[in-house]
């Protein structure tokens, strides 16, 4: 319901900031989707919030994992600008016109003002790109001190348009009015960092909140971020699901189907026409885990029981082990429990503790002794350890022959690649033997991990 | 064509299917524009019967693509009917000698055969597949492309050309563009993840469990026979057990299933023993039921 009329211009640019909010959080999303956007736009009442927030989610995000972001965007950039009422559709377009509360004051001129916004902007976005780590707290003081200073590029662009106003009009003007003037100006800049820098950075707060999760030890998350993470992981979870079975479908068909091609051409008097393929089958990874749960790698072990119930949530055949001196299975854990009942019942168990600290040699041995039935030509085993035997016989036998009945053994090290072999850890001695051996400390180096897995 | 967004609802309600404000704004929206839909979310919320009342409420024809693993080009578009063709030439045999007779060169013959070509590969030949179907119909139709992650990714790409520019290209003959465009639906239980290319040609809807509210209304417009009380306190049930890890979580469907059973045991009110020696209508896995069996005491408060 958008008039033609002049000020459809500031309309169009929120709703592009709105985009370009979505966009730093990590949606993707190309022009077709934003101009069906407008396109939608023009059919609906936006005064209605749900088919307004339904109208721009139905077409700029095309992927559901993304919903909860959008809504959080949406929450941020169209709910919180207009108080506490929650949405409102009029109040967001008296914002979107009114480009600055100082509109009243005598000096203010449309044209020019929205000629210092567009220099202004782009001076802030290029501060975004050139400091990706600050905050925006700290991007607002950078500019602001940077308007005080005049040496600045800020400072140099209000010399300019100082001095260009000066050749023009006001000829010559006493001292005190050019001083208004400046003062009126930088009123205008500040008040444009603010707004401006808070919109940049509302998508980026998000995905930046994420990425923290992700990276972040999982022994120092509260019980609310505990929460948060559960939610990630679920999305992550599908996310890497849906990767994986979009690859498998890519897998090319096999050789020529005889029985199913002589059928098929019967019709065309047994002149092969068409020829039939067999088709593939595309095994089910097989996967073992086994994860060290000691005290040497205390800190991740709760992140890597997580790992491993995520996997044994994206493969159905899944057979995860824990161990420290002792081998003990919980793959029936992870199959009846949420992960953190199981994760606690597990710390709580004692089955694993035999003699002192980890014992890799002994928990392989062990494996090998009881649990070899689980090991096939079809099965992908991934060790989570350190590899921090504590001096004890590696049980480098039983490793060799772990390898020897499986396809592929890959190691995930949370330990940096130069600590390994460092002090009590000997995880040169199992390299050689690995297929691959790689450093793993937080969920995105995981779904690297995952994603190659199934490029072989 | 729906008016608004109000009348959408309307309309479908009509059809005895109760859609959220997102639903119907969606559907409102793709038709205004033009546009497929891409309709996702868990199995049993209703997606299939969405695109099915569509069709009714508007008087639309509705032709249906069931898609599956080698799903092709041939079963979905069109194919040349071969055996007509080759029945043709035989019993065409004297004519097209005669047509030949005047020839003097082989290669005169044959090319006085090629100008005959086009009467083989003309639309007579031609089986149309659904989507063809949906695209030469010339009454309003909704073509619905059902579990389309179930197909294999190169038949998306034989897609692409019909929902972006609603047309079909047959080598032999030439573009057929539709005279009435259909309106498509497409379903996906996220079995796999759809290409850019597909998604960025349609809308996108997420359809997830109705809240409690419109879950309460969708059985009592269709279980008319179960009490308020009833309705209202299964609702709540399901709700909860929802929130459980679940194997499967209890679709729309299989609340509907169990709101009848109880309705045909007569229960009034949801008591914990009936509802427990009837779960198996509610869940389909038997470690579901043991879980519902752990936790009765939170589930089946009033």
């Amino acid at each position: 319901m958008f008039r033609a009329h002049d000020k459809e211009r500031a309309i169009t640019n929120t709703f592009i900031e709105f985009v370009h909010i979505l966009k730093d959080a990590g949606v993707t999303i190309s022009t077709v989707e934003l101009i069906d956007m407008f396109e939608a736009l023009r059919h609906i009442n936006p005064y209605e919030k749900e088919i307004f927030r339904q109208a721009l989610c139905t077409t700029l995000i095309k992927d559901y994992t993304d919903i909860p972001i959008f809504e959080k965007c949406f929450a941020e950039f169209f709910e919180k600008k207009s108080a506490q009422k929650g949405f409102d559709f009029e109040i967001f377009l008296h914002d979107a016109h009114n480009v600055s509360s100082l509109t009243q004051h005598p000096l203010f001129n449309e044209e020019y003002s929205q000629e210092i916004f567009d220099s202004i902007d782009s001076i802030i976005d290029a501060a975004f790109r050139n400091y990706p780590d600050k905050t925006p707290q700290d991007i607002i003081k950078l500019l602001l001190e940077d308007l005080e200073s005049e040496s600045g590029a800020i400072g140099q662009f209000i010399f300019n348009a100082r001095s260009r106003s000066r050749e023009g009009t006001i000829g010559n003007a006493d001292i005190a009015e050019q001083e208004g003037e400046q003062g009126f100006i930088k009123d205008l800049i500040r008040e444009r960092i603010q707004r401006r820098v808070f919109e940049r950075s509302t998508g980026r707060i998000i995905q930046k909140r994420e990425e923290y999760l992700l990276n972040r030890y999982i022994y120092r998350l509260t019980p609310q971020e505990v929460k948060e993470m559960r939610d990630l992981i679920k999305r992550f979870g599908q996310k890497l699901k849906n990767r994986i079975s979009l690859r498998k479908k890519k897998v090319k068909h096999g050789g020529i189907d005889v029985k199913r091609t002589l059928r098929k051409n019967l019709q065309y008097g047994g002149t092969p026409f068409k020829i039939l393929f067999k088709d593939k089958k595309i095994d089910r990874p097989q996967l073992v885990v086994l994860c060290d749960i000691s005290s040497s790698v205390s800190q991740y072990s709760r992140f890597m029981l997580l790992l491993t119930y995520t996997l044994q949530s994206l493969f159905s055949k899944v057979r995860s082990f824990a161990f420290i001196s002792n081998m003990v299975e919980i793959t029936h854990l992870f199959r009846e429990m949420d992960p953190e009942r199981a994760l606690n019942s597990i710390f709580e168990d004692t089955n694993f503790t035999y003699g002192w600290g980890s014992n890799y040699g002994h928990c392989f041995n062990q494996f090998i002794r009881e649990y070899s039935d689980s090991l096939t030509s079809k099965t992908t085993v991934l060790i989570l350890g350190d590899a921090r035997n504590n001096n004890q016989d590696p049980g480098l036998e039983s490793f060799i022959r772990i390898k020897e009945r499986c396809r592929n053994l890959f190691w995930l090290n949370p330990d940096r690649r130069h600590l390994w072999s460092w002090s009590d850890s000997i995880a040169e001695l199992y390299l050689p033997y690995c297929d691959e051996m790689k450093e793993v400390r937080n969920f995105l180096d995981l779904s690297e991990f995952i994603d190659k897995l199934f490029i072989r | 064509m729906f008016t608004d967004i109000a009348h959408t609802i309307r309309a479908l309600e009509n059809q005895k299917y109760i859609c959220s404000p997102e639903i119907a704004t969606t559907i409102f929206l793709a038709m205004k524009m033009e546009k497929p839909v891409l309709v996702e979310g868990p199995a049993g919320v209703g997606k299939t019967d969405l695109g099915k009342c569509i069709a009714s409420a508007l008087n639309m024809d509705l032709i249906r693509l069931q898609c599956y693993e080698g799903l092709d080009e041939a079963k979905a578009l069109y194919e040349w009917e071969y055996a007509k063709q080759l029945l043709y030439t035989q019993i065409l045999k004297d004519r097209l000698s005669a047509i030949l007779e005047n020839e003097k060169t082989l290669s005169d013959a044959v090319n006085r055969l090629s100008s005959e070509e086009d009467v083989f590969f003309s639309e007579r030949f031609l089986i149309p597949r659904p989507i063809l179907q949906a695209i030469t119909n010339k009454k309003p139709t909704l073509l619905l492309i059902d579990e389309i992650d179930k197909s294999d990714s190169e038949f998306e790409a034989f897609l692409l050309e019909v929902l972006s520019d609603f047309q079909v290209s047959i080598p032999e003959i030439g573009t057929i563009k539709a005279e009435r465009k259909p309106f498509v639906l497409l379903t996906s239980n996220n079995a796999r993840e759809m290409s850019d290319a597909l998604k960025r040609r349609c809308l996108h809807l997420y359809i997830n469990f109705p809240s409690r509210e419109l879950e309460e209304r969708i059985v009592a417009l269709k279980v008319p026979e179960c009490s308020s009380d009833l309705i209202r306190q299964l609702v709540k049930a399901v709700h909860k057990i929802r929130e459980l890890p679940m194997k499967k979580e209890p679709s729309i469907s299989e609340t509907l299933d169990w709101a009848k059973a109880l309705a045909l045991l007569g229960c009034e009110v949801l008591k914990e023993d009936v509802a427990i020696s009837t779960l198996n209508f509610l869940l389909k896995y038997e470690k579901d039921i043991e879980l519902v069996k752990k936790n009765r005491k939170e589930i089946f408060v009033h």
